[in-house]
């Protein structure tokens, strides 16, 4: 549930998967495409071979025409096995999930482990995981052994999840993933939290607020 | 244990105390060049004065403002960059912060994750344990069994073996019961000729002779003499049934194996198959604390198997028994040079249930029961067998056993 206060409701938005599998790309490329009415800096927290240690902070927020303050917190975890600790700990409290895969064909196993690991954690940190919005986004589309989009698509037909094929490095489909999830996540919640009623935001200004009027 | 959460959104007056205010606010008065005070963000004063009028800046740590800087001394330039100087060490506090929350939330987490862990290992030893208790159990009960089943084997052999020496008996007591009674009957007829002889006795000489009652004399004494002879084959006969059989003993009793041995041949000898020769000798032994009904049946069977194996070969042949006393123990040797075993059948002979012979032709107790036995008297058997050269059975048993 996102946090409510007095005139403001935060989203906590995680990025998950396997180790180096660009999560914190994506992140650097949202700050750099995304133009919303305030938008923070990215905060950081890597080791010197750019592997995060604890998570990555990406602010961002609108106004909406009641004068409420809807704010997104985009975390990313840290991939390297070895933080699996962290990685529940970062992924609790989350309104939202990507699920960034690595598309190279020997990252497949690593893929799946992740996706496993994340279902798992879900559990354990009380989160629904059948409901939860969750995107899949498969990165790293340049590599020359990327697994074929048909093969991709094929395997996970019976999948509820929507799939999006990105290249985080060329900053390709990063806002994209994001905007599918931002879809997943207004209509989990706009009810409840009567964000159209009440608030007068539509699932278009929800997503144009967040995504910035240029884009 | 309870943890702020990582993620929280910090508040200036929590990122700086009192203290670490009251350290940073005159510097920065300085530098502004007069006056400072520090706001939190809904504007109530957490450091310094605040003069009406004064500019105020914001300190933004993500996309809302956490506090305000305010100045009434300071350009706007220096205000700003002075706030730009102070949101930089309030986002590194708020970093070290969420790094050290988010660090003890992921040690919670494999805390719990560990106790979780361990809670499981508890209840799989628990159950592991269980599972060999009830194993335990299980084989207790299966032992009990076993012995069950052991002692009705035994005790069906036993009967067996007591019948077949009782077969023997009767046998061996027939014949002297015949000839006693057909002496008796003879005798019967001798007594109704004295009787003939009554009313004739004026022309006595011519009676005693018609009457033949010199050979009459002659053979009654004879015949006395038999049955007498019978009669005292038949009370050996029982006397030997029954202290082989030990009806009139306690179970335990210190005795000389030497005297369970004859007891032993003696039965047999009564009825030893033509051709079968038993070579006897005893050489002086200790007492032994044992059960002697038990061990008399052990020797029987066992010379029993002896004699069986010389029938089975076809040639005659001899069985030999020796006993002796060594410093360690007492040793009874039984040879016999019958058909002998093949391995296979030396590798299964003290299976229970294993015989060699038709069903119903064993004789007396199986091996395993006589291994049994010697096992319960602390011995030792173990056999020795070529096909066609005969069977040695060794037994050994320590002094004193009780
Ligand atoms: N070829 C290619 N490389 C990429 C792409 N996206 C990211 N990378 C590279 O993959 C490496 C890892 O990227 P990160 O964004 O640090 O990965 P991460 O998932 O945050 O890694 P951890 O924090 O260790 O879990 C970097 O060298 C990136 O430049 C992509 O689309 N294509
Ligand atoms: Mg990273």
């Amino acid at each position: 549930m996102p946090e409510e206060s007095p005139g403001s409701l935060t989203f906590k938005l995680v990025y998950y998967g396997p180790a180096q599998s660009g999560k914190t790309t994506n992140l650097l490329r949202l700050h750099d495409q995304l133009s919303p009415e305030l938008k923070g800096e990215v905060m950081t927290m890597e080791t010197k071979d750019d592997r995060t240690l604890f998570f990555d902070l990406l602010p961002l927020g609108f106004r909406a025409p009641s004068g409420l303050l809807i704010k997104l917190r985009l975390f990313t975890v840290p991939g390297q096995v070895a933080h699996d600790g962290t990685r529940k700990a970062v992924l609790s409290r989350a309104d939202g999930v990507v699920f960034v895969a690595d598309s190279a064909r020997n990252q497949e196993v690593n893929n799946g482990e992740a996706f496993q690991s994340m279902a798992d954690n879900c559990h354990r940190v009380g989160l629904d995981f059948e409901h939860l919005p969750l995107v899949v986004q498969f990165n790293k589309r340049d590599l020359p052994n990327a697994v074929p989009e048909t093969e991709i698509r094929d395997r996970w037909a019976n999948a509820p999840w929507p799939l999006c094929f990105a290249c985080a490095l060329q900053g390709k489909a990063v806002t994209e993933t994001f905007e599918t999830l931002l879809r997943l996540l207004y209509r989990h919640h706009a009810l409840p939290l009567a964000l159209a009623t009440t608030h007068g935001i539509s699932e278009e200004a929800f997503v144009t607020g967040l995504l910035g009027r240029s884009s | 244990m309870s943890v702020t959460d990582f993620d929280k959104e910090w508040q200036l007056g929590e990122l700086l105390d009192a203290a670490a205010l009251a350290r940073m606010g005159p510097p920065l008065a300085e530098l502004l060049e007069g006056d400072a005070a520090i706001l939190d963000r809904d504007g109530s004063p957490l450091w310094g004065t605040l003069i009406p009028g004064a500019r105020r800046e914001a300190l933004t740590l993500e996309i809302e403002p956490a506090g305000y800087l305010v100045s009434s001394s300071a350009s706007p330039r220096h205000l700003q960059a002075a706030a730009r100087l102070f949101m930089g060490l309030l986002r590194a506090e708020a970093r070290y912060r969420a790094a050290s929350a988010l660090h003890l939330e992921a040690v919670t987490q494999d805390f719990e994750t560990l106790k979780l862990e361990h809670a499981r290992l508890l209840a799989s030893e628990a159950r592991y344990r269980k599972l060999s208790e009830e194993l335990e159990e299980r084989v207790a009960v299966q032992v009990t069994t076993l012995k069950q089943r052991q002692e009705q084997l035994y005790q069906a052999e036993k009967l067996a073996s007591v019948g077949q020496l009782a077969a023997g008996m009767a046998h061996e007591i027939n014949n002297p019961l015949g000839f006693v009674r057909s002496n008796l009957g003879t005798l019967r007829l001798y007594l109704d000729k004295f009787a003939a002889l009554r009313p004739q006795l004026a022309d006595a000489q011519t009676a005693w002779q018609t009457l033949d009652l010199d050979y009459v004399l002659e053979d009654s004494p004879d015949l006395l003499r038999d049955c007498d002879g019978g009669l005292e084959r038949i009370a050996r006969i029982v006397a030997d049934l029954k202290s082989f059989s030990h009806v009139d003993r306690p179970e335990k009793a210190l005795a000389d194996l030497n005297t369970c041995l004859k007891h032993a041949v003696s039965v047999i000898e009564a009825s030893l198959p033509p051709g079968v020769e038993l070579i006897t000798d005893l050489n002086p032994l200790p007492c032994q604390q044992c059960n002697p009904g038990h061990l008399n049946q052990v020797f029987y069977s066992l010379i029993r198997n002896g004699i069986q194996a010389i029938q089975d070969s076809g040639h005659p042949g001899k069985v030999t028994i020796r006993s002796c006393a060594t410093p360690e123990d007492i040793r009874i040797l039984l040879h016999d040079n019958g058909i002998g075993m093949t391995a296979e059948q030396l590798a299964r002979a003290f299976e229970p249930f294993y015989t060699t012979r038709a069903v119903g032709n064993g004789t007396g107790l199986g091996l395993s029961t006589a291994r049994n036995i010697i096992l319960a008297h602390g011995g030792q058997i173990t056999l020795k067998s070529l096909p066609g050269q005969g069977t040695t059975v060794y037994l050994r048993f320590p002094h004193g056993h009780d």
